[in-house]
């Protein structure tokens, strides 16, 4: 049983989209943490 | 691991990285460590650290060379299923929100995972801990400061020990200037650069070659590889899972963490850290599935991703790809040694040697075991010689399995059933790691950690279920986390 080229596809583009927008989302946090005072 | 033929990046170019990093690292690190005064500073980062930044730092840490590099390997030798294994990882960390809240709550003064056991189970329990936990931490150590000189060799042709010495020399000094804070700090942008440089790597390979070109070139060549009935890559997938889960639940690195977290924020940053990481391995590993679209030759295994890097971007890739692997080795042994020097410090120090030691004393006694801790990873690293039993980054990895697989239940019965029987978690370790590393000899590597940690779950529910020993939980934050080692013997709750 092979894994079909479209679910291979879907997988990877989900999990690079992911972790694409991964820095994005720690980069925002931080600025509201630091905006909050609560970074440490 | 084996060298490339030829490095794929120049040796002045990666001279330039390493040099501009390293500055980068231990300017970051003494900043953020001016303000350490306790060693509660040093050692937890002050107790009060928020979401963005602890969501980083379990990233960081969790990503290591072995993700990068091993993440990679594991797709060329098991496939589809080799990566998804992998990511599995990440449930190690979304395991652990919950157990990061619980401890937070029961020990709010705590310092180290050793305290817990100690205070739960016992001397003999906690020394029979302190053994598995270090096993595993000087075998991290060696083996990142070991991937460190040998990625560094393999990738821009600096000689093995200089680069080893040279990243790992930059660790230490970051660590002992600003301690935890300094971790956080940098594994913050460690992070970044990670998760960026793997994803840009991932996109422009499926740009440059596409997936129809991979899957078919692949059915063509290693059909295997897309099977979704890979026996053995299946089993792998097992064994990650619990071999993630027992790194993450009996390590002082994530024990450190979840003292050091905010009230309210170990839950969520474990939990978020956690999802975060899952595609991680993917996005690392997926590349390695285009090298027979790419028709690359792979002389060594565990080079792959770097291999691929190189052939898709040329420079831009190798200099990527040496960014992310110097981020990834530092974030995690910076992690390493400022975990272990707190585990040595508390409880070996003053659990064994000097147990009226004060907070000052702490404080200078954990600097003095960094350098110590620095001083031996670096003798071990620089004089490695032929290991009977690893042959590979991943080899050495699953090595340790069956150590930290088998400290799942007694960690988990510790946090949560009251009538958890010490012994029963003494022997549950020891006969874990026993049989554990017998089935890594007889069987293979890929079973290591699933069969210590079955052992152990039997041992621990077993030795409970014929002899209860009820626990007052409220002992663990009356107890003293701050007072002399030795009266330690768990109270029956009446």
């Amino acid at each position: 049983m092979t894994i079909p080229v479209t679910a291979l596809a879907t997988i990877v583009i989900i999990a690079t989209t992911v972790a694409t927008l991964t820095p994005i989302l720690l980069i925002a946090l931080f600025i509201r943490d630091w905006k909050r005072g609560c970074l440490w | 691991m084996t060298a490339l033929e030829e490095p794929i990046l120049p040796t002045s170019v990666a001279w330039g990285l390493l040099a501009a990093f390293s500055i980068l690292w231990v300017a970051l690190g003494a900043w953020l460590g001016r303000r350490n005064y306790t060693a509660a500073d040093h050692m937890l980062a002050g107790r009060n650290v928020g979401l963005a930044l602890a969501s980083a730092t379990a990233m960081a840490t969790w990503v290591t060379a072995n993700t990068t590099m091993t993440a990679p390997q594991l797709a060329l030798e098991l496939g589809v299923w080799g990566m998804l294994g992998y990511s599995l990882g990440a449930l190690g960390l979304i395991l652990f929100a919950p157990l990061a809240r619980r401890i937070r709550e029961l020990m709010p003064h705590g310092f180290t995972s050793g305290d817990f056991i100690r205070l739960r189970y016992g001397t003999f329990t906690w020394r029979v801990f302190l053994g598995v936990s270090l096993i595993y931490a000087f075998g991290w150590l060696i083996s990142m400061a070991m991937a460190g000189g040998v990625l560094i060799n393999a990738l821009a042709g600096i000689d093995y020990r200089v680069g080893m010495t040279v990243i790992l020399t930059v660790c230490v000094i970051y660590t002992l200037l600003g301690g935890l804070r300094a971790v956080i700090g940098t594994d913050f942008i460690q992070t970044v650069i990670i998760i960026g440089g793997a994803a840009f790597l991932a996109w422009m390979t499926i740009d440059r070659v596409g997936f129809e070109a991979i899957h078919f070139d692949l059915m063509e060549e290693r059909p295997e590889l897309l099977s979704l009935l890979f026996p053995a890559a299946i089993m792998f997938l097992f064994n990650n899972l619990l071999f993630g889960v027992g790194e993450i639940f009996h390590s002082n690195v994530w024990w450190s963490r979840a003292f050091a977290f905010g009230r309210n924020v170990g839950f969520r940053a474990y939990l978020l850290g956690g999802l975060l990481w899952l595609p991680i391995p993917i996005v690392a590993g997926f590349v390695a599935l285009a090298t027979p679209a790419l028709g690359i030759n792979v002389p060594a295994a565990d080079m792959v991703g770097p291999l691929v890097a190189a052939e898709v971007l040329g420079l831009t890739g190798a200099i990527v790809v040496f960014i992310v692997v110097f981020a990834a080795l530092a974030s995690s042994l910076d992690s390493l040694l400022a975990a272990t020097s707190d585990l040595v410090t508390r409880d070996i120090y003053r659990g064994h040697i000097h147990p009226q030691a004060s907070q000052e004393a702490q404080l200078r006694a954990t600097k003095v075991i960094v350098v110590l801790l620095g001083l031996l990873t670096w003798l071990a690293a620089s004089y490695r010689g032929e290991v009977p039993v690893v042959g590979s980054l991943a080899a050495l990895l699953y090595f340790t399995g069956a150590f930290v697989a088998s400290a799942i239940w007694p960690i988990v019965a510790g946090l949560y059933w009251r009538r958890a029987n010490p012994q029963a978690a003494a022997w549950a370790m020891l006969l874990g790691s026993g049989l554990g590393l017998a089935s890594y000899f007889m069987i293979g590597w890929y079973v290591a950690a699933l069969v210590g940690a079955a052992v152990s779950l039997v041992v621990m529910v077993a030795g409970t279920w014929l002899f209860p020993r009820p626990f007052d939980w409220d002992r663990l934050a009356r107890d003293d986390h701050d007072a002399p080692a030795g009266r330690d013997t768990p109270e029956v709750a009446t």
